[in-house]
């Protein structure tokens, strides 16, 4: 509990502190590809752009997409795996499927597929929110195999015959009673996927299939690549940011993991 | 209004399995007046809880009803929908299960789960479902019930629990109640005081109480009426007092002998063997491999259930013959 609490502080911290620095604009006042600086900490980028404050602003996008695309994931995933878990039958088989054809389709290639396709051709400028909605859509079926999982052992606990005795139906036991005493483990697995859904859109945007009109990390790795051996401070503090946020969310659900572990409380 | 409010008629509920039919209810008929308290005794595994679960209309799968009767207060349970069912469960009949550490939802407090029941079936305003928990746990005897409704399961002790498992389950004044083995997996001098709380709750409300249980000893203290359950087969049926002084059948009288009692310092008579499988019950009459009694005729022939006399019925083949000892002989 400890950890987690210190892991959580140390993460988030950081992060928070430097927010009310919002003051972003391109900095055209030939300063383009200067290094660090008290003026420019991070430096300045080819384009005359200070890399400090694109990096918070990425952050900020950053954190969007891997929160809203967790929790839409999340919530995709306990509807589906708890639907699959709690009844029998047809639909409860054709559900249990297409988890498993989601889990094992090769998502990165399709997510580049649909970012590119979709961006260019039906959602003009819906920008991140789009990357959200494939990353989730892409995302949540490792959520939806713990929620089923989990539904097939609580289904069975005598809480949930008492309730059905008391007039309770279906949908109630579903998700009052069931899906309540499961949520442990699907708040580890959201954590997780929130470290996971920032790298795929980091890797995304850097490979530039992202909207090149938002700053993200990703978009300012790419734009530091090609300068990288002049202009090491673009691409090297965006990409500390990428490697503390993600290292940062998996500790915590490592930590939330141990602190949510019945065996482990003890 | 029909003087019998429960009248299970022959009733058949099998779980299909994998490794087979499992015939846990096998022909059980149970009737129950009004008002009055009777009991469901049997082994595990005899039948007792399924019956009160086919009353409900709650079996878990893979179980069904294959057929018989369910008849509250008058009307066909079998035929209902399941909607008119669920309007059933909670005002009309309620059940109290056998392990109250996992009958309540852990994640909510007593006063939640209260008070969820009590709104869906009754249409009350928050602050009036809350004041009703309140007083329906200090009907039950928890003290400072204002104060337990925001406790959570965990933090009351297993009688504590059992009470407010009982609390729920009349939270809409159920006509009926079965109550599954309600006092099994607490204290002996707890389940004194639980037996007592369900004896009084079932004058107060004016309940027909189903107790059902494997302890005689609670069968003597509680109820009326009893049917001896075997193998998913009632093999007796009687008043109590008839139950306990003039056992006709020899798994009744094995009962009996089974039961501790203080007064008498004789050996505990154990009933050899276990309970058959219920996928392929014996042939003939279901306790015959392990009767005392048993003759060739038991293996070939399945029991009638016969008139002993008025009130009092038996399965047994060679009832006439035997003379059987009772609990005071």
């Amino acid at each position: 509990m400890i950890v987690a609490f210190f892991v959580i502080v140390g993460v988030f911290g950081p992060y928070l502190a430097p927010y009310p620095a919002r003051g972003y604009q391109p900095l055209y006042e030939g300063e383009a590809g200067t290094p660090p600086s008290w003026k420019h900490p991070f430096g300045v980028e080819e384009s005359g752009i200070d890399v400090f404050s694109e990096v918070i602003h990425g952050t900020k996008n950053d954190l969007y997409v891997g929160l809203a695309a967790s929790f839409l994931a999340t919530l995709l995933g306990i509807i589906v795996g708890a639907v699959a878990g709690y009844f029998r039958g047809v639909a409860s088989h054709v559900l249990l499927g297409i988890t498993q054809v989601f889990f094992v389709i090769p998502t990165l290639l399709l997510i580049l597929l649909f970012a590119r396709v979709f961006q260019v051709l039906v959602f003009k400028g819906l920008g991140l929110t789009l990357i959200v909605l494939i990353l989730a859509f892409f995302g949540w079926s490792s959520i939806g195999f713990v929620v089923r999982g989990e539904t097939l052992r609580v289904r069975e606990m005598e809480f949930v015959q008492a309730a059905r005795s008391l007039g309770a139906s279906n949908l109630r036991l579903l998700f009052r009673h069931i899906v309540p005493n499961i949520l442990s483990p699907v708040i580890v697995y959201t954590t997780l996927n929130i470290a996971g859904f920032i790298l795929t859109e980091v890797v995304v945007s850097f490979l530039g299939f992202g909207d090149a009109n938002t700053s993200t990390w990703g978009l300012i790795l790419n734009e530091g690549f090609t300068y990288v051996r002049a202009e090491w401070w673009v691409s090297l503090f965006a990409g500390l940011a990428v490697v503390i946020c993600v290292l940062g969310f998996n500790l915590v659900g490592d930590g939330l993991s141990d602190a949510l572990n019945p065996r482990l409380r003890e | 209004m029909n003087n019998k409010l429960l009248e299970i008629n022959d009733l058949h509920t099998f779980f299909f399995t994998e490794a087979g039919v499992v015939k846990a209810v096998n022909g059980v008929s149970v009737e129950a007046e009004r008002g009055r308290t009777i009991g469901l005794v049997g082994e595990s595994g005899s039948g007792k809880t399924i019956t009160a679960l086919s009353a409900l209309r709650v079996i878990p799968r893979p179980g069904r009803i294959v057929s018989g009767t369910i008849r509250f207060d008058g009307e066909d349970i079998l035929a209902k929908r399941e909607e008119e069912m669920r309007k059933l469960r909670g005002p009309k009949m309620a059940m109290v299960f056998q392990d109250p550490t996992t009958s309540l939802n852990p994640v909510y407090t007593v006063g939640k789960q209260l008070t969820d029941i009590i709104t869906l079936h009754k249409n009350l305003a928050k602050s009036e479902a809350k004041e009703k928990a309140s007083r329906l746990l200090e009907v039950v005897g928890i003290p400072e019930p204002k104060k337990r409704l925001n406790a959570y399961p965990h933090e009351l002790s297993g009688g504590m629990k059992q009470r407010v498992a009982i609390a729920r389950a009349l939270s809409c004044e159920p006509e009926l109640l079965f109550a599954d083995e309600p006092t099994t997996n607490l204290d002996v001098t707890i389940q004194a005081q639980v037996l007592d709380l369900l004896r009084q709750l079932q004058k107060e409300f004016k309940m027909t109480l189903v107790m059902i249980t494997h302890d005689m000893g609670i069968i003597a203290y509680m109820t009326e009426r009893v049917s001896v359950l075997y193998a998913g087969k009632v093999v007796e049926v009687a008043d109590t007092a008839t139950i306990f002084n003039k056992p006709r059948h020899p798994y009744t009288e094995a009962l009996l002998k089974a039961v501790p009692s203080v007064a008498q310092t004789r050996k505990l008579e154990v009933i050899p063997g276990n309970i058959p499988n219920l996928i392929e019950p014996p042939s003939g009459c279901v306790f015959h491999p392990r009767c005392k009694y048993m003759k060739d005729i038991c293996s070939k022939e399945v029991p009638p259930l016969e008139t002993v006399e008025e009130g009092h019925w038996v399965a047994c083949l060679r009832w006439r013959e035997l003379s059987l000892e009772s609990r005071t002989g």
